[in-house]
């Protein structure tokens, strides 16, 4: 969302590119850079009754204009974008600080994989470390690193979501560039291609993962929700795109429900993962996440043709089994 | 006298060379109300408005507005986001209504992220400058505060002066609002380049001020409401029909919202956004310098 408008408008230049390409998410409206001088934002809820005026300089949509903005100085696009960069980099520090604490500490539960009691955890000293890395603090800092006055983080219409969202966006964008570079992928199967992206993007978040579950925690409120869910449903949408997926039918959205779906519980397992030598254990993962890719074809035509739902039906009864087997494994 | 003359001589023969923005700003510059003034008159006529209103201004506040102006203060107020060690700039504030709230916000941060001298350093930092081109105001504003117990530590500062050329130096603000009272200067621009001047890089500038209202029947009752209802309310209880006939004659004669932001955007602020509250009764704009 805070990336340039000449990186986005590249990025459209990419998905529309190939005509044969599998059907893919268009680029989100709010991204484009309006025409008009006067324009009401896209993305402001309605019951707000905000209006945005552009700049002049801005008015212009096409990115050749790039040339005459640079005489202009710097735009608040760029320096909030700077911002969230610089404020990401204290999240980073603040991790590792609780880190060293939490070394200290003793864990509230007898081990890594048993269920914790909530009851435990609510109490448990270690709760007290985790609200303190995704938030108005960091920004504040961060701000205060690029030489701006902190006074700008008011401009951010909810602060914390926007920090964790430029970092989903960000590390959507090195997965996009690791999939535009990297010419191994197209030789692996498309379960192998999938494992190797979705260990990619999660080792983005390493860095972070013992404040991730804060970072979670605000993705999931209620007015956060639909970005975030958003940004999830484009990081599944590439990955598919990028093991070759060419369905159309409604096996299109399924297949991008489940994949989702292995995503988010490897994610969740992720944080609480203390095998050693790597951040998290996938060997498990990435068999299941095989298999499960692989038999995907054949289980959904197993679904009785005279009937109108039959694929549908078979369908929905994968997708539980998936994320049952990672969650009571 | 003679040189009122002569600029008026002046400003008809330049009139019709004058683009559409300058002739407005030049129509707010000579307009008390709906009367015409001179430019030199008006501010010497606001300053008695506010002279003679200044004892009762807070409570014809809660009666004229129903109560609402201290929710729309504190929308302000949350909308800038305060922090512990921010200098701040109230304009306009005379009796101090804004910079309690911001000062109460600040208190009310929890400092979990910081470390305990770093805190206190901090805390010795924030500076909260409240500025007024009337004393009476701002007496009244000193009263409050030590009744309300703000400012014992320093970090509240009362100045006298005029928005339209500002004591502080250069980027040393990191925040400027102005509640109710740019509608009453000589010249708008002048007071929005003084404060792009004062803002630090990334300091956001907040103006709240009564606006127009476009909804249709609502917008009949709240005329009716402003030329029958509060000058007579004035009258009652202040004992000053004409300071409120000017107050709110000189709402209507304010630039719409989309106009003022365009102001605001030539100012040289960036992300100008404003957010009507009540229909457009009155409206909180934004800006940023970057």
């Amino acid at each position: 969302m805070y990336r340039t408008a000449a990186k986005r408008l590249f990025r459209c230049a990419t998905y529309y590119h190939g005509s044969n390409a599998a059907v893919r998410f268009p680029p989100p409206l709010h991204m484009l850079v309006p025409s008009s001088r006067f324009s009401t934002s896209e993305n402001q809820p309605p019951a707000d009754r905000h209006s945005t005026i552009e700049t002049p300089n801005l008015s212009s949509s096409s990115s050749s204009s790039s040339s005459t903005n640079e005489d202009a100085g710097p735009k608040y696009e760029d320096q909030l974008a700077l911002v969230l960069q610089a404020s990401l980099r204290h999240v980073e520090k603040e991790t590792n600080e609780q880190n060293a604490k939490k070394k200290k500490m003793p864990l509230p539960h007898g081990g890594p994989r048993r269920w914790v009691n909530k009851a435990t955890l609510a109490s448990s000293p270690t709760v007290a470390l985790l609200t303190r890395g995704w938030s108005e603090f960091a920004l504040i800092a961060g701000a205060r690193d690029v030489g701006l006055s902190p006074s700008i983080i008011g401009s951010f219409s909810r602060k914390e979501a926007a920090l964790v969202e430029y970092f989903m966006d960000d590390c959507l964008q090195r997965l996009v560039d690791k999939v535009d570079s990297d010419e191994s992928l197209k030789n692996l199967t498309p379960s192998e291609c999938i494992t190797k992206l979705i260990r990619f993007r999660l080792e983005m978040q390493a860095p972070y993962i013992s404040t991730w579950p804060e970072a979670l925690g605000i993705q999931a409120q209620p007015v956060n929700v639909s970005t975030s869910f958003k940004q999830r449903a484009l990081l599944v949408d590439e990955m598919s795109h990028a093991a070759g997926d060419s369905a159309s039918d409604i096996d299109w959205y399924a297949k991008r429900t489940i994949l989702g779906g292995i995503y988010s519980t490897t994610e969740i397992y992720m944080l609480t993962d203390k095998s050693p030598g790597t951040v998290f254990g996938r060997s498990s993962r990435c068999r299941a996440g095989r298999s499960c890719w692989e038999s995907f074809p054949e289980m959904s035509r197993g679904g009785k043709k005279d009937m109108p739902f039959g694929r549908l039906r078979s369908l929905t009864a994968v997708a539980p089994n998936s994320i049952q087997f990672y969650f009571y494994e | 006298m003679a040189l009122g003359t002569v600029t008026r001589r002046l400003g008809n023969k330049l009139f019709p060379v004058l683009s559409p923005t300058t002739r407005l700003l030049h129509s707010h510059a000579t307009s008390f109300g709906y009367k015409r003034v001179n430019e030199e008159e008006k501010a010497r006529m606001v300053g008695d408005v506010f002279t003679s209103v200044a004892s009762n201004y807070d409570s014809m506040n809660d009666l004229m507005s129903v109560g609402l102006h201290r929710l729309w203060k504190d929308r302000l107020v949350s909308k800038l986001n305060p922090f512990l060690g921010m200098k701040h700039l109230d304009v306009a504030g005379g009796t101090g209504d804004v910079a309690f709230r911001i000062l109460e916000n600040i208190h009310r941060i929890k400092v979990r992220g910081v470390e305990g001298a770093f805190k206190e350093t901090l805390e010795a930092e924030t500076r909260i400058y409240v500025c007024d081109i009337n004393p009476n105001m701002l007496n009244v504003g000193k009263q409050r505060a030590s009744e309300k117990g703000f400012g014992e530590d320093g970090s509240l500062v009362w100045a006298e002066g005029n928005a339209e050329s500002l004591s502080f130096e250069n980027d040393s603000m990191d925040g400027y609002t102005i509640a109710f009272g740019i509608r009453n200067v000589t010249h708008i621009e002048k007071v929005l380049s003084e404060a792009y001047r004062v803002l630090k890089p990334g300091g956001r500038f907040l103006c709240l001020e009564l606006s127009h209202v476009g909804i249709p029947i609502f917008k009949d009752l709240y005329d009716y409401y402003s030329f029958s209802v509060i000058p007579y309310m004035g009258e009652l209880v202040a004992g000053d029909r004409k300071s409120y006939q000017y107050l709110v004659e000189s709402i209507r004669r304010f630039p719409t919202q989309e106009k003022f932001a365009s102001m605001i955007v030539d100012a040289g602020f960036q992300k100008v956004e404003f957010e009507n509250l009540v229909g457009g009764v009155v409206a909180i704009h934004s800006g940023l310098k970057i």
